[in-house]
């Protein structure tokens, strides 16, 4: 086991305390929105308070740091602290806005394989030890990247959008988890008015299928685009009811009692989903 | 005869290579193209349902390389156009179960009868994507108009340069409205950055969810506005000129227009 620097910075606990809780975002298909929901959750959980790091584990393709707009500060990444060119403390990168929300980047320049599942849990292992949250954007597929970015996590969000393929490869991703984990599920970027015309999946339908706990449904809206490219989470904004969605599902997180996601109508109208899943 | 070989890819996921691959793929068969589609995307397949053959399949590129049948056995013809097949993935093993060698081989064989191999390739870097490209000629680079597609797409375009693999740009799901207000990066920005030659710009429409959704490509109901700009880069691979300046509304594009005149 490698050894990593003692804490130090602001996330520092003062004495021994519980382990941080280690969750990998994760989803099988690319561009549902794992980074945006990492970079929301995080900055959610940091505004109530919470010591929060972000590993961006999507090595060579690296984007949580454009999320949240501190691709200019970026100086070590997550490979220099395992092969010891950097210390943890000079790796992290602490946010702009929040006090207690910090990242730790992916190198862009190296490949996936250049990183060894047993150090990535060590690594997460120190993290867990000084934040309350250690949340880990995988990256897109179920190759070595994926297996890195589970392997130091002991929880999985899976992000899906109600498209047949996205829930397909939600299903496979849920079927490599471990079997205890039990994810919780996000339903990303849901249009109310396509599902009520019968055009795109409802909240029943897509959970019908993978049938995990759900943790929230975040509304597909332009706002997204335009927050995710000025580097500024949503959750932060508390006119946006997106936001306000992201908050609640940081509120779940950390155990209150949230209301359950509302629910759309379900139409029954993509019966050809079933099938999908009953084959080889 | 040895058909194009192009690998349709991107780097981050959910940009849409799936649906370009399709769509274009089905409006080069319309123009009498022989056409192959081959899900490179091992382990998460989802080619046969956007063409709406997922309950047809019978064998996969896996159990053609590992021999257990013929390559025409594995290839599913598409019941609307004639001339289109595909290939499917295995959706339970990975990608690491075949070599580029063996991909790459499958492509050069299927090239030997088709107008045109067109690859989906997997999301990322990784061992799928060295596979995909492996058998390709050249390359189709998807990318949206955001900033970590860009960034992501960049990657790529600098791994087929290495490769020596000519490639072309299609900047899909781009929305005129955000890009007058300045909330999205226009398609010459994008181009711009990624200094690659355009081979298409693509509205977002939220038809293309239902029709994905559906296993109904697009291209198929003409009365679809991404059906006639899917067949214009369908044209435009086909080796014909065709103005980029005509395809939608006047104004968004027109700074295009004199980029394209200019160069």
């Amino acid at each position: 086991m490698q050894a990593f620097d003692q804490p130090s910075g602001a996330g520092a606990p003062q004495t021994a305390p519980p382990l941080g809780r280690a969750i990998v975002v994760t989803s099988g298909k690319g561009g549902v929105g794992k980074t945006t929901t990492t970079a929301n959750v995080g900055a959610a959980l940091a505004a109530r308070g919470a010591n929060v790091v972000l590993v961006d584990a999507d090595v060579g393709l690296r984007n949580l740091d454009i999320v949240l707009g501190l691709e200019s500060r970026v100086k070590f990444h997550l490979l220099d602290v395992l092969e010891e060119k950097a210390t943890l403390d000079e790796a992290l990168v602490r946010d702009k806005r929040s006090e207690t929300l910090y990242l730790l980047a992916a190198a862009q320049t190296r490949e996936k394989e250049d990183v060894d599942t047993g150090q990535m849990k060590a690594l997460i292992e120190s993290l867990r030890a000084r934040f309350d949250y250690v949340l880990i954007d995988c990256p897109a597929g179920i190759e070595m990247g994926f297996k890195n970015a589970v392997a130091g996590a002991g929880h999985a969000i899976v992000v899906c959008t109600p498209e047949v393929s996205a829930v397909r490869d939600a299903d496979r991703v849920v079927g490599l988890l471990p079997n205890d984990w039990r994810p919780q599920l996000i339903i990303n970027r849901l249009r109310p008015g396509l599902v009520k015309r019968g055009k795109m999946l409802s909240v029943d339908d897509v959970n019908g299928i993978l049938r995990l706990p759900l943790l929230g449904v975040i509304a597909d809206e332009p706002g997204v685009i335009v927050a995710t490219n000025r580097g500024e989470p949503l959750a932060l904004d508390m006119g946006s009811e997106t936001g306000a969605a992201y908050r609640a599902i940081a509120a779940k997180l950390a155990g209150e009692d949230v209301a359950a996601p509302t629910v759309r109508p379900s139409g029954g109208f993509f019966s050809k989903l079933g099938s999908l899943f009953g084959g080889r | 005869m040895s058909g194009r070989r192009i690998v349709v890819t991107s780097g981050k996921g959910g940009v849409g290579k799936t649906t370009t691959t399709v769509n274009v793929g089905a409006a080069l068969a319309k123009r009498g193209q022989k056409v192959v589609l081959v899900d490179a995307d091992i382990g998460l397949r989802n080619l046969d349902l956007v063409l709406g053959v997922e309950k047809r399949i019978v064998f996969d590129i896996v159990e053609v390389i590992e021999g257990r049948c013929q390559l025409r056995q594995a290839l599913i013809r598409d019941k609307r156009f004639e001339s289109l097949s595909m290939l499917p993935a295995a959706q339970t093993r990975e990608k690491e179960a075949i070599t580029e060698e063996q991909f790459k081989a499958v492509i050069v064989e299927l090239a030997e009868t088709a107008d045109f191999v067109l690859i989906d390739c997997p999301a990322g870097i990784e061992h799928g994507f060295r596979s995909a490209v492996a058998g390709a000629s050249e390359a189709i680079v998807v990318t949206t108009p955001e900033v970590s597609a860009i960034r992501d797409a960049d990657r790529v375009v600098g791994k087929l340069g290495a490769l020596k693999i000519p490639l072309r740009l299609i900047v899909n799901r781009v929305r005129p409205e955000m890009v007058k207000t300045g909330d999205m990066m226009s398609v010459e920005d994008v181009s711009e950055i990624l200094s690659a030659e355009l081979l298409g710009i693509v509205p977002d429409d939220e038809e293309v969810i239902d029709t994905t959704n559906r296993g109904e490509p697009i291209v198929l109901d003409e009365t679809q506005r991404l059906a006639a700009i899917y067949d214009k880069i369908a044209r435009r691979l086909c080796g014909d000129v065709v103005p980029f300046s005509s395809l939608d509304g006047p104004g968004f594009f027109s700074r295009l227009k004199t980029m394209w005149k200019a160069g």
